[in-house]
């Protein structure tokens, strides 16, 4: 961990004008009534970090190197509403002079009153929920704009002087064929915008298409899903060419030009801490104790509205010494560049290592790992098959 | 006692047809339990969990009962349990050899089945005189009746005499009692005669060493004295001695006639063998009592614990079952699949099952049993003679001359509306019918010979399905056909899986070895690499299958949200991938070990 690192928070807006049939978060369609006792919430979460700094016995740091509101939806509160939480925000802390602060914007959702929220509270990157510039697919998964729209959007940002972008893609969507897949990235790069996040669909229960596939039915467009083969084509297509036009992979789902990465994302994968607030969202704080300096507390939200706007207190988890040096690993890993095996020794001694040279050269020899200049990175297909390596860096 | 004064006599019963509730209402009547002693324990007779559960008896009792009948005398009844199932049918014949008397109890509302049926068939083979008792009359859908008659055709006795009772409400119960004193004849021999008690059960105490259960025939067996068992010729001194009534009674001897216990200086029961005779070592008696068998596993199998750190606990497991069952066995065997494990003997399946139920109950042990197996006589090209009950040990094919497989000659019991579907399994699993008979208006007794090879694979469940439960059958082993036998091998990614190799018959080992390999398929989890998986006798491959690479196993999204939950993603995949073999490099999960019994069932 560097030592200019100040404070990082997560403020989660849990609305959508849709469910999307791939969602497998706790966002939804809610009424807008509950909007209101929703910001109030998050104006009381967010006054509380220094308390929630406190109790995990760190000190508190008012500074925020980077702001991310994710959802859901923030674009669909109403632009006071929106407005009550950047001023929250700003009531607690303070924005450090190169802040990176993020908003995830469905396309279509933009309306003139929220870009100009966004502008006057110095928000400076968008994460457009894109997903594919193919309209037949978009709307297959119940999302409510089309390629026109998205295109505008763009324009409309960069208009406003928010020029770092980032443009969300899925492989795998219903209908999509690497014809389909090949518009959406030629579109992307037309773009040119300066991030890009391409994730392969996931099949869990927690999405109705999930369920549907698992289930082996039609619903949702699900028999029109690629197959498994096809969506790894489509992940592999994506890599090459966003790698060809300057967007370059530096994480399992991340693309970048150089020194645009996503300085918020990068914080989770070097376990940097956070503040996080909403549904389903988590903080992740120092809670050093004598002989354990690596101990950390993850405060986790509950992943229910009601739950939460009925006062659920956040689960508390305990990252030990041997959760820290796991994590390193499996969210290090996770990073194009890998992870520096000198650091990890540095910071977590010697045995932090040496305990994993077998699991390192088994995975090596496999072909999903390799070691190059002291950094330990996985290799294309280890990318592919990283759940299967990550798993191997836990302890029993 | 006075000799005229006893009667030793058994229960013939099919499973549930009430021949514990029989027993323990005669134990309440006979007042060697009060009702409140009753209450404890639901069924006194049936002392292991297993038992109840099961609802049948796996060990022998023998139970004295003092009962003061209408004629004013005062008599002593032994009754004899029997074990229930096939599997057992030795240790039957030897409790009925302990007996003058049988008392054979219908369920009124089932009718006669095939272990009734050899088991009576047994008794009436001893000589023992026969009591039909008609049992479960308080019900709405029994037939007195028809019973009387399925007893007459079926098993040829005179029922004009059945007594009808409810062992439920206790209804006739007393009449049983009656019956008993009046038909049994007395036990003969001589006292003065010397020694011969036979051998019809034995089970270990932890206390005491070796307990044996025996019926003196002549002679005198007393606390002190020393005996010799004349099968296996070995000696031992009488430390105790007495009877169940059911609780045990301490006594100094037990007298031509009479049924009791005694513990001896025997260490095992593995000293002791069912059937064979004890006389007094100083003065032997010239002959032994006829009957004795040395009897052998017929169905083996290899048992290893899915955790290869449990093995330790799988063998303590193993000997502590072995104390009390002789009739198991087990040597150490390793698979290069499983590791270590043991080879096991089993009488049959059922006793299989209740081993491998107890390790996994009593023992708490994670079990892989693999496909079991019988006893092959293979004769060698050279000439050499071998017993084969393991697929690992079959030699190469090459070099078989010839090889027999054993064969049972097989007694099923069903009503008529079953027999086609029972009639095509019989044929399917090689079978050569032997007679085929009405017993009463609608109930059919087929007698097929079979390999006991089809039998141990999946028969049991298949007669079940095929007769909705209403067949019953019985089996005695009864020869040996000569049979083109072939070893199936499974390959997995090219390796010989030793654990899953079956022992087949030509002429079905493509069909096998196609639904086998395609029942892998769904069993084994995609891996990073395909897998191909093949059936093959000797190096011919008969049947392939592939199971495809793992294209993608990655977590698309991982950002500060969800690290504890996708964490705890990679633990239980972790936790998965621990529970299985891994063969090579394949992990194969433990059902697909079980998937060799899963698959013939399947064909139906």
């Amino acid at each position: 961990m560097s030592n200019e690192v100040h404070s990082a928070l997560y403020l989660s807006v849990p609305f959508c004008k849709s469910k999307c049939s791939f969602c497998n978060f706790a966002s939804g369609v809610f009424s807008r009534q509950l909007f209101d006792r929703y910001v109030a919430h998050l104006e009381q979460a967010i006054a509380s970090s220094p308390q929630v700094a406190e109790e995990c016995g760190t000190a508190f740091d008012p500074i925020l190197d980077s702001v991310y509101l994710g959802g859901g939806t923030p674009s669909v509160l109403a632009p006071d509403q929106l407005r009550r939480v950047m001023q929250a925000i700003r009531a607690t802390f303070t924005l450090a002079a190169g802040v990176e602060f993020t908003v995830e914007i469905a396309p279509g959702t933009l309306s003139e009153e929220i870009l100009a929220v966004l502008v006057e509270a110095s928000v400076n990157r968008v994460s457009l929920g894109v997903q594919s510039f193919v309209d037949q697919e978009t709307r297959a998964v119940g999302r409510l704009h089309n390629r026109e729209t998205t295109l505008a959007d763009v324009e409309r940002l960069r208009a406003a002087g928010i020029a770092e972008i980032s443009i969300d893609l899925i492989a795998g969507l219903p209908y999509q064929t690497e014809e389909s897949w090949r518009r959406s990235l030629d579109d992307l790069i037309a773009l040119r915008p300066p991030h890009a996040s391409v994730y392969m669909l996931e099949v869990d229960d927690d999405s109705r298409l999930g369920r549907e596939l698992i289930a082996g039915g039609e619903r949702y467009h699900a028999h029109h899903v690629p197959d498994e083969a096809l969506t790894v084509a489509l992940y592999e297509q994506a890599a090459d060419s966003l790698n060809a036009a300057g967007i370059a992979q530096y994480e399992i789902s991340n693309f970048a030009h150089a020194g645009h990465e996503s300085r918020h994302n990068l914080r989770y994968w070097q376990r940097q801490p956070y503040f996080g607030f909403g549904v389903e969202a988590s903080a992740m704080l120092p809670a050093p104790l004598p002989g354990e300096p690596h101990r950390a507390l993850r405060i986790s939200q509950v992943d229910s509205l009601d739950a939460l706007l009925g006062g659920a207190k956040p689960e508390r988890t305990v990252v030990g010494e041997q959760q820290a040096i796991e994590e390193t690993y499996f969210l290090g890993l996770r990073q194009t560049k890998g992870v520096e095996l000198v650091a990890i020794k540095q910071e977590f001694g010697i045995d932090a290592v040496d305990r994993y040279r077998e699991v390192i050269a088994a995975q090596v020899e496999r072909g999903l790992l390799e070691i190059e200049d002291g950094w330990l990175r996985l290799t294309r297909r280890g990318r592919l098959l990283s759940n299967d390596v990550f798993a191997e860096f836990l302890t029993e | 006692m006075d000799r005229t004064l006893i009667r030793n006599f058994a229960i013939i019963a099919h499973i549930d047809h009430g021949k514990t509730t029989l027993s323990d209402r005669m134990l309440e009547i006979t007042g060697s339990l009060t009702a409140r002693e009753m209450a404890g324990q639901e069924q006194v007779l049936d002392a292991m969990d297993l038992e109840r559960e099961r609802g049948i008896t796996i060990k022998a009792h023998a139970v004295r009962m003092l009962y003061a009948a209408k004629d004013g005398q005062t008599y002593q009844l032994n009754l004899i349990d029997t074990p229930g199932h096939v599997d057992f049918s030795y240790e039957v014949s030897r409790s009925l050899a302990s007996c003058e008397g049988a008392l054979l109890v219908v369920d009124a509302t089932q009718g006669v089945e095939a272990q009734t049926l050899a088991n009576s068939y047994i008794a009436i083979n001893h000589g023992l005189e026969i009591i039909p008792v008609i049992n479960k009359i308080d019900l709405p859908s029994a037939d007195i009746e028809r019973t009387k008659e399925m007893i007459e055709s079926a098993v040829g006795l005179d029922a004009s005499t059945a007594l009808p009772i409810s062992a439920k409400t206790g209804m006739g119960v007393i009449e049983v009692l009656e019956e008993i004193v009046k038909r049994v004849p007395p036990p003969k021999g001589r006292v003065e005669a010397p020694l011969q008690a036979l051998i019809f059960d034995s089970w270990f105490d932890s206390y005491r060493g070796v307990g044996v259960l025996a019926r003196v025939v002549n002679g005198r067996l007393y606390k002190g004295q020393k005996i010799k068992l004349m099968a296996k010729g070995t000696t031992f001194l009488v430390d105790s001695m007495g009877v169940l009534t059911p609780k045990a009674a301490e006594i100094g001897e037990l007298t031509a006639g009479e049924v009791g216990f005694f513990f001896a200086t025997m260490k095992t029961v593995g000293d002791v063998k069912i059937g064979d005779t004890i006389t007094d070592a100083d003065h032997p008696a010239i002959e032994a009592m006829p009957g004795f068998e040395d009897i052998k596993a017929m169905v083996f199998a290899g048992l290893y614990t899915v955790d290869s750190h449990e093995h330790n606990l799988l063998r303590d497991a193993l000997e502590k079952l072995r104390l009390n069952d002789a009739s198991f066995f087990f040597e150490p065997e390793s698979s290069t699949a499983l590791g270590f494990g043991f080879r096991c003997g089993f009488l049959g399946l059922l006793h299989m099952e209740i081993i491998q139920e107890r390790l996994e109950r009593e023992y708490n042990l994670d079990l892989i049993i693999t496909a079991p197996s019988v006893r092959y006589d293979v004769t060698l090209t050279d000439g050499t003679a071998l017993e084969v009950d393991n697929p690992s040990k079959w030699p190469d094919p090459t070099l078989i001359e010839s090889v027999k497989e054993p064969i049972i000659t097989a007694t099923i019991l069903t009503a008529e509306e079953y027999v086609g579907g029972i009639l095509k399994l019989v044929e399917e699993k090689r079978g050569k019918q032997k007679n085929f008979e009405y017993v009463g208006a609608s109930r059919v007794m087929i007698t097929y010979e079979l390999p006991l090879n089809e039998v141990v694979l999946d028969f049991y469940d298949r007669l079940k399905t095929v007769s909705r439960g209403y067949a019953s059958l019985d089996y005695h082993l009864s020869g040996w056909w000569e049979s083109p036998m072939v070893k199936l091998d499974i390959l997995v990614a090219g390796e010989s899986v030793d654990a899953l190799s079956i022992i087949v018959h030509r002429d079905s080992a493509y069909e096998r070895g196609k639904a086998l390999v395609s029942k892998m398929r769904e069993l084994i989890p995609r891996q990073q690499f395909e897998v191909a998986i093949q059936a093959a006798i000797g190096a011919r491959i008969v049947a392939r299958e592939t199971v495809a690479a793992l294209r993608k196993n990655v977590l698309a999204k991982c950002y500060g949200g969800d690290i504890s939950r996708k964490r705890k993603l990679l633990e239980k995949q972790k936790e998965g991938k621990r529970r299985m073999k891994r063969v090579g490099k394949v992990d194969i999960p433990q059902e697909a070990f079980l998937a060799v019994l899963r698959v013939a069932s399947e064909e139906s």
